[in-house]
């Protein structure tokens, strides 16, 4: 199932600042919901496992994080493909662009994910607003790592499906 | 499901000293999301805690101004209580619109609002009636206890024990359920009592349950349908699924506070 | 007769045992040493398989085996076939991808299956299924069906370009454009019939073993027809020959087509009983069955009606592309060509038909039939165009339907079918007098009065049933003959055991069946068995599906009864020492005219057992005898369903107020559980209208792979039926009888469609027709009244 969102997020830092911490394995450990581990594997790859709550349910996502099309301090491409085990897999990535912005750096970001397995199949209703509500405390996180700032606005688009013949 | 222990304590006391050594303990207060999700193997909690063996837990009593529901009261047994049908008759019907005949006769009214389920009805309810929330520990009120997305104010190892609601002057609440599965797409709970006109919303919000403050104010000007009359919920708050998008679901949630308050005010 | 006889509405006598727990479900089964198996499934709607690793999954607890395709492969078991060849317009045959049972190279729909574990107990099973490791290499997935033949889209067989497994047709491309050049108007509707997937109560369950003594296997398996899943998992798949592989289906709860097909699971299990030593057992699970069941319908159409200036029909000129899924199902080639085009011309005087269809590929769950195959498409094509047409001429749909209704038979359609009989006019009168039609325009005006939208919508269905003859069905491709064969065993005392290759899931057989030996022996009903679903029991038979139950499988039991009351009739002649031909036989007994000489059915045939009275070289002992029943040509049940609907625009909230059924399925012989077929068909009609519709995303993921998201109907989307039946005997079997199991399916979602329609001013809704779908169409409306 697709999620695309899209926001943004004025930091309280200047773009090095911010740019330096987009690239800090540290940083984004601290900064994604229910990461446990967040590790170096290779240049611009990293391997991440994140547990992810969603009311009684518990998964663990093991999987790769590349980063690519990076244009420092401007922009990268995040993306990555986890697997949850019985609860399916996650895949997709996040076009991330930096901007000088009053008071500091804007960040916009723009999320192309899907999401498959029993996730999809028994927990579509809440997968839009699951992932608003975890890209929303990703920014918080970030935002509080970066000295401050306020997210200025998500947007969560309707998801992408076809019915039964439907085009 | 995964293999787990299981154990029935026989008080609240028992209860919360088996979660306490953090080991992941889940409590199964009616099991209707619980068992379902664990035999999905989507939960694979060690330990299951069986409340259904807890007295304390249990009853439904009229206190004055104030309703007392314990936490493992099931919809069933709230649905039929003649005390909360002379106290808060609306809530009678919350609970009679939940589910099905099974689904009532274990389903709790604990269960539910500690599952905090983005679509379930209690957390209208609760949130719109102003109760206070009472725990092992302390007491919440429904504003705090409400965190979002399946999210509360309990800590890991806290049992809600009882619901405290104050008996309101009007109270309603308008669902429109899922066809599928007869969850709220949008339900909204109306009341009108001591702490002024409270308007909960549930099914639509993206975040959960939520107050629509600018009807409250509304309503507390003139407690009528009329009073609701352009008043535009934003779509942008609004979640979207396959059964409804987010426009569709802002309408929806204008038309049931309006149906809610006409059957409030009838 | 007896009260339990043709015509009597008698209790279901199976329903004792199923709502006191007491049925046979395969799941109730246990054989000695049974084991379980958990099949690992493609989370992926389109991946190549890189590598399978089983090594953790080997070392688990209790694993007794673990198998994949290459194994399957290694042992030359066949892949599942599609039993029924289609040739496109060029001549050349489908276009067809293996299905291996355990996909090898490729999967190609979200469920496919992967690898199977067996284990000692189902959770062993499971725990050692999440330890199998598939690295997949994913690729983008063809999943609409209306793009998937576009140059660029995922290919999913290497042998179906373009993922098109046929380009089909039927009748006169040129007649039909003659029509259309002469046309005084024309009505043109884009329409798709939404993909369904079937909820039987009971999941699909099957518990495969072998026996090493006999070198032979059983099936225990949830089958509309047995010896069709025998045949082919003998004579293709290569299990077993025949004489060593006996399959059961016993009590089965609710098939609707699903049941018809054989698929990877059972096959996977047969075969693995004999690998692993063990019984091997499998019960789905309710994702399970939405993701990997067989799906129904999934068209998408535009079709024209061409109408001369005094509203005569003149042509109609169809195109569709009909989503197979990721592989071809058992029968799932036929049901969007000869099961549905030849029905287009509906009720109506037709004279020119065309239809184009593509069959595709797509990477979503195998699609086959369901309740109606290919008809409810038809049905819902014909109804809305002609309801449509009706309005743009302005006409009442009601009158526009009689002035084009078939009068005269038997009628000869350019598709093929020769309508042998109906009476259409006399239908539609008594459904209209029923609906009362004529205040419908009072119930509109009162319901706008409360700020309620009232509709009303028409469905003059045809159907063709029984589906046979074997030698026309042969001639457009089938793999099988459609005959049906009957066995009746007479008892010494007189009790009687029918065996009958239709299986009854929910048919209600071991009732109908029964009061036809009732009705026939004079005997009461009780002393009936009604046998099926065992292969080593009955012979032969061809299953149930198509309505053909009573007018195929009824008429074999008829035929054998004949010959049983023939051989009686000389047996008791001899035991009353009196010339045959004077002996009659009413009501249980046997008596010769002209004299005070009788006996009851019972000692006749004790007599035939004990063969004292008769000489042996001339009468045989014993009073058993066998049919098979081929009949002349297919049956066409047909009705009018009229709807009436009542909608809320606030929130898109349709009730259904009104629902009036009139249909002629010839000769019934139980009208309750024939009231009870079109009460059900009607639900799951109006689940396909306005409930039920299977979501897949743009990735090939299924959305609605449970009931929180996947919306069945429940008693309180539903009005009270009032149904009402006329009757023409059908003259193509020796009762009469048409079929029924089907109509309400069929006629349901154009009536519900053409109501909510009528209510809210439009030309058209996509089904199913949702509260949210409804809202905006009532918005548009009022917003289009409102500019007027």
């Amino acid at each position: 199932m697709a999620v695309n969102m899209s926001g943004e997020v004025v930091l309280a830092a200047d773009r090095e600042r911010v740019w330096a911490m987009l690239n800090d394995p540290e940083v984004l450990k601290i900064c994604i919901p229910g990461c446990e581990t967040f590790e170096r594997d290779g240049e611009n790859a990293f391997r991440a496992v994140a547990k992810v709550k969603i009311g009684p349910v518990n998964a663990r996502f093991k999987g790769k994080v590349n980063l690519t099309d990076i244009d420092a301090p401007n922009s990268y491409r995040i993306s990555g493909e986890g697997e949850g085990g019985v609860a399916g897999f996650a895949k997709g990535g996040a076009a991330v662009r930096l901007e000088p912005a009053e008071g500091g750096t804007r960040l916009v970001y723009d999320v192309e994910a899907t999401v498959g397995g029993k996730i999809a199949q028994l927990g579509s209703r809440l997968v839009n607003s699951v992932a608003k509500k975890n890209a929303d405390a990703f920014f918080a996180k970030f935002a509080e790592a970066v000295g401050g700032g306020t997210i200025v606005a998500t947007e969560v688009e309707a998801a992408n499906v076809a019915t039964g013949g439907m085009s | 499901m995964y293999a787990f222990d299981y154990q029935r304590p026989g008080s609240v006391s028992e209860a919360a000293a088996l979660l306490a050594d953090g080991s992941g303990a889940k409590l199964l207060a009616g099991g209707q999301t619980l068992i379902p999700t664990m035999k999905q193997r989507l939960a694979s909690p060690p330990l299951v805690v069986d409340l259904g063996g807890v007295a304390e837990l249990k009853g439904i009593d009229r206190a004055g101004d104030r309703l007392e529901i314990g936490a493992m009261a099931t919809h069933a047994e709230i649905a039929e209580s003649p005390v909360v049908a002379s106290a808060i008759p609306g809530l009678c019907q919350v609970a009679e619109g939940i589910g099905d005949p099974h689904v009532r006769n274990r389903g709790t009214i604990g269960g539910s609002l500690a599952n905090n389920d983005p679509a379930a009805d209690y957390p209208a309810a609760v949130l719109a009636l102003g109760a206070t929330l009472h725990t092992n520990r302390r007491g919440l009120s429904a504003d705090e206890f409400f965190q979002g997305l399946f999210t509360t104010a309990l800590e890991e190892d806290e049992i809600l024990t009882r619901i405290s609601c104050p008996v309101p002057e009007r109270f309603a609440y308008a669902k429109f359920p899922n066809p599928a599965s007869r969850y709220a797409m949008v339900g909204v709970a109306v009341a009108k009592g001591p702490q002024g006109v409270r308007v909960a919303v549930t099914g639509a919000g993206q975040n959960g349950v939520f107050r629509a403050t600018d009807m409250e104010a509304a309503l507390a000007n003139a407690f009528t349908p009329d009073a609701l009359k352009g008043i535009n919920v934003d779509p942008s708050l609004m979640s979207t699924d396959i059964h409804a998008d987010a426009p569709y679901r802002a309408h929806l949630v204008a038309v049931m506070a309006r149906r809610a308050v006409e059957a409030a005010a009838a | 007769m007896t009260s339990t006889g043709i015509g009597a509405p008698v209790r279901r006598r199976e329903d004792f045992r199923f709502i006191t727990g007491s049925g046979q479900y395969v799941d109730d089964i246990s054989r000695p040493g049974q084991a379980y198996a958990v099949f690992v499934r493609s989370p992926h709607a389109h991946a190549i398989i890189k590598n399978i690793d089983l090594s953790a999954a080997r070392s688990a607890p209790g694993v007794l085996g673990i198998f994949t395709g290459n194994d399957l492969a290694a042992d030359k078991i066949g892949g599942l076939i599609c039993g029924w060849m289609i040739h496109s317009k060029d001549g050349s045959p489908m276009k067809v991808g293996p299905h291996p049972a355990l996909a090898t190279e490729k999967v190609r729909y979200v469920g496919d299956h992967v690898a199977v574990v067996i284990a000692e107990s189902l959770n062993q099973a499971r725990d050692a299924a999440e330890l199998v490791a598939v690295d997949y290499e994913t690729l983008p997935a063809a999943v609409d069906v209306a793009a998937a033949q576009n140059p660029g889209q995922p290919q999913i067989h290497a042998e179906a370009p373009n993922n098109t497994v046929y380009e089909w047709h039927l009748g006169d491309k040129e007649a039909v454009d003659a029509a259309f050049a002469q046309a005084a108007h024309v009505t043109k509707l884009e329409l798709v019939n939404n993909r369904l997937i079937p909820n039987a109560m009971e999941p699909r369950a099957a518990i495969g073993e072998y026996d090493r003594g006999q070198d032979s296997y059983t099936l225990y398996t949830t089958s509309q027809n047995p010896h069709v899943a025998r045949l082919v998992l003998s004579a293709f798949v290569g299990i077993a020959p025949e004489h060593k592989l006996r399959v059961i289906a016993p009590d089965v709860g609710g098939g609707f087509g699903s049941k018809i097909f054989i698929y990877a699971e059972e096959t996977v299990c047969v075969w693995a009983a004999r690998k692993v030593g063990r019984p091997v057992k499998w019960t789905a699970d309710r994702t399970e069955a939405f993701l990997a069941d067989a799906h129904g319908r999934d068209h998408v159409t535009t079709a024209e009606l061409a109408v001369d200036g005094s509203g005569k029909m003149l042509g109609l000129r169809v195109k569709t592309k009909a989503n197979l899924g990721a592989y071809l199902s058992t029968f799932s080639s036929s049901v969007p060509t000869y099961l549905y085009a030849p029905l287009l011309s509906g009720q109506y005087d037709i004279p020119a038909i065309y239809c184009e269809v593509d069959g595709v590929y797509t990477n979503t769950a195998p699609v086959d039939a369901y309740r109606g195959a290919g008809r409810p498409e038809a049905t819902f094509v014909v109804e809305r165009l002609v309801e449509v047409a009706a309005r743009e001429l302005g006409r009442d749909p009601a009158e526009f339907r009689m002035q084009n209704f078939i009068r005269s038979f038997p009628h000869q359609t350019p598709v093929i079918m020769t309508y042998d009989i109906g009476d259409y006019p006399t239908c539609m009168s008594k459904a209209l007098e029923l609906a009362d039609y004529a205040n419908f325009a009072e119930r509109k005006a009162e319901s706008e009065r409360k700020g309620l939208l009232r509709g009303i919508g028409f469905s003059a269905y045809i159907e063709a049933c029984g589906i046979a003859p074997s030698k026309a069905v042969g001639s457009l491709g089938a793999g099988v003959g459609l005959w049906e064969s009957a066995e009746v065993r007479v008892n010494p005392v007189g009790t009687v055991e029918v065996l009958t290759g239709s299986h009854s899931h929910g048919q209600g057989h071991e009732t109908t069946f029964a009061q036809l030996v009732s009705h026939r022996l004079g005997i009461p009903i009780d002393q009936i068995s009604i046998i099926h679903g065992d292969t080593d029991k009955v012979q032969m038979g061809m299953g149930t599906y198509g309505s053909r139950s009573g007018a195929v499988g009824m008429s074999a039991i008829s035929k054998a009864l004949d010959k049983v009351v023939a051989k009686a009739t000389k047996v008791a002649a001899r035991c009353m020492e009196v010339p045959e031909e004077t002996v009659d036989f009413n009501d249980g007994v046997f008596s010769a005219r002209g004299t005070n000489k009788s006996m009851a059915f019972g000692e006749v045939a004790l007599q035939a057992y004990v063969a004292h009275k008769f000489d042996s070289s001339e009468i045989e002992p014993g009073l058993k005898e066998g049919s098979f029943y081929d009949p002349k040509n297919f049956t066409f049940p047909a009705g009018v369903h009229i709807a009436e609907v009542e909608i809320d625009p606030e929130t898109g909230v349709t009730r259904i107020d009104r629902w009036t059924a009139v249909d002629d399925f010839g000769t019934i012989i139980n009208p309750m559980i024939v009231e009870g077929q079109v009460h059900g068909g009607i639900a799951q009609g109006v689940g396909q209208a306005m409930l039920e519709g299977a979501v897949y995303d743009a990735s090939g993921q299924l959305l609605t792979a449970s009931y929180m998201d996947y919306c069945m109907p429940r008693a309180d989307d539903l009005p009270s039926f009032n149904v009402a039946m006329t009757n023409t005997p059908c003259p193509s079997n020796p009762l009469g009888i048409k079929g029924c199991g089907e109509a309400g399916a069929i006629a349901a979602p154009p009536a519900l469609i053409n109501a909510i329609t009528n209510a809210l001013g439009h030309e058209n809704i996509a089904m199913p027709a949702t509260p949210q779908a409804i809202w905006r169409a009532a918005q548009s409306s009022m917003r289009k009244m409102a500019a007027e």
